[in-house]
């Protein structure tokens, strides 16, 4: 099979040193898996738009065959929307009005805002990667609870998008050196080169966990 | 890395959001100032007899119903059918074929790899490993060309660079025996699995 290979096209294709086509196409992926792509709110919108039309559908066919109508009667309806703030009371259009405001602000804010999810790209040398920011805080809390020889449950990591603050509630009696923690959770992060790199906050509580 | 169409996405949301924030302003205002209150009643009832004029102008010849009625039913099944095309839109891109190349050798045909091979490789390898619980790959179209998608879920506290490291050697072996570089996107993700299964602690 190497043959084959060689003979077609010599190296263009095995080469671990070229990134081929495939370099363009790992930016627009790290691109997309970085991001939301919204297809949550999309689905919801377009159902909520499905229905709606549904339901007018309905009436407008009745309507058309000359059918009683269903719920409400298609210009019956537009005659009460037209003369609105009387026959409605008041505080119950408020309501509805604020309630169509804050879906109307999801979506709006879905559309506009960039989307980033909590994820950080790591460098390989053969495929593109991301990693899921509990991944990372999972990873350092390991480590930060080897250097600071606690249990599980004294250290809490919390890794965003260019912070990683990391919570440890020493053992009562047993003394913690903060920068010991630091430097392991530094030295691992500079292993993992995670971008952006997140930079680093130790907080040691000031009350001690006691049995531990 | 599916092919959902992302500015699509975008672009339809804003609107619907746009309109809906326009009416429950309206309401809002129609609710609590008066001044909007008689500016609406005197513009509305302008355009609903506007309307009227025009169904009551479109009647079907010796019968009472207008024929609008028909075109917005038409209408609106329109809309219904765009919106169920945009969902089908959402997570598409699921390819089935890894290689699909011309053979230079001597014997004539198409060579064709199908995205199985790598998945079923890929997940044999990855599925004893005691640090993993749980790893799924699949093949998705990428511009026209094949991509692979490789999801691991670590358990609590693996090292993500050493898993990434191990899992990319796996695919450069699969390259060997491929013979095609298929771009790869590794994810390592955190689940339920992950999350609620026992710590990793001997590494």
């Amino acid at each position: 099979m190497s043959h084959a290979t060689e003979r077609r096209n010599p190296g263009n294709d095995v080469a671990p040193a070229d990134p081929g086509n495939g370099a363009a196409g790992m930016e627009w992926i790290l691109k997309r898996e970085t991001r939301s792509s919204r297809a949550v709110a999309a689905v919801i919108a377009a159902v909520l738009v499905i229905v709606l039309c549904g339901y007018a559908l309905l009436e407008t066919a009745v309507r058309a065959i000359g059918q009683p109508p269903w719920i409400v009667d298609p210009e019956a309806a537009a005659e009460r929307i037209v003369a609105l703030p009387a026959g409605v009371p008041p505080l119950l259009l408020g309501v509805l009005g604020a309630v169509l405001v804050m879906g109307g602000l999801y979506f709006f804010l879905n559309a506009v805002l960039p989307g980033r999810r909590a994820r950080h790209l790591l460098r390989d040398r053969r495929a593109a990667v991301v990693v899921d920011d509990e991944v990372i805080a999972s990873a350092l809390a390991r480590r930060a609870r080897l250097a600071a020889n606690v249990t599980q449950e004294q250290v809490m990591v919390i890794v965003s998008r260019s912070h990683v603050i990391v919570n440890v509630r020493p053992t009562s009696g047993v003394p913690l050196h903060a920068e010991a923690v630091l430097a392991a959770v530094q030295d691992e992060l500079r292993e993992m080169g995670p971008s952006p790199v997140p930079d680093v906050r130790i907080i040691v509580a000031p009350g001690g966990v006691i049995g531990a | 890395m599916n092919n959902t169409p992302r500015i699509l996405n975008r672009v339809l949301i804003g609107i619907l959001g746009i309109t809906l924030i326009a009416l429950g302003t309206l309401l809002v205002l129609l609710a609590s100032v008066p001044a909007v209150g008689t500016w609406w009643r005197s513009w509305s009832a302008g355009a609903w007899s506007n309307w009227q004029d025009l169904f009551g102008g479109t009647h079907f010849p010796g019968r009472q119903e207008s024929w609008l009625w028909l075109v917005l039913t038409v209408l609106l099944l329109a809309v219904m059918g765009a919106m169920v095309a945009w969902v089908a839109q959402q997570g598409k891109g699921r390819a089935s074929l890894l290689v699909a190349e011309e053979d230079p050798g001597e014997v004539p045909g198409n060579v064709r790899v199908g995205g199985g091979v790598a998945e079923q490789a890929l997940r044999a390898a990855l599925a004893d490993r005691p640090d993993l619980a749980g790893a799924t790959v699949a093949t998705y179209e990428l511009r026209g060309a094949p991509a692979l998608r490789i999801r691991v879920q670590p358990r609590q506290g693996v090292a993500p660079h050493t898993l990434a490291a191990e899992v990319s050697a796996l695919v450069e072996a699969l390259d060997a025996v491929v013979g095609k570089r298929t771009p790869v996107l590794i994810h390592i993700s955190s689940g339920a699995r992950s999350r609620f299964g026992r710590a990793e602690r001997v590494r």
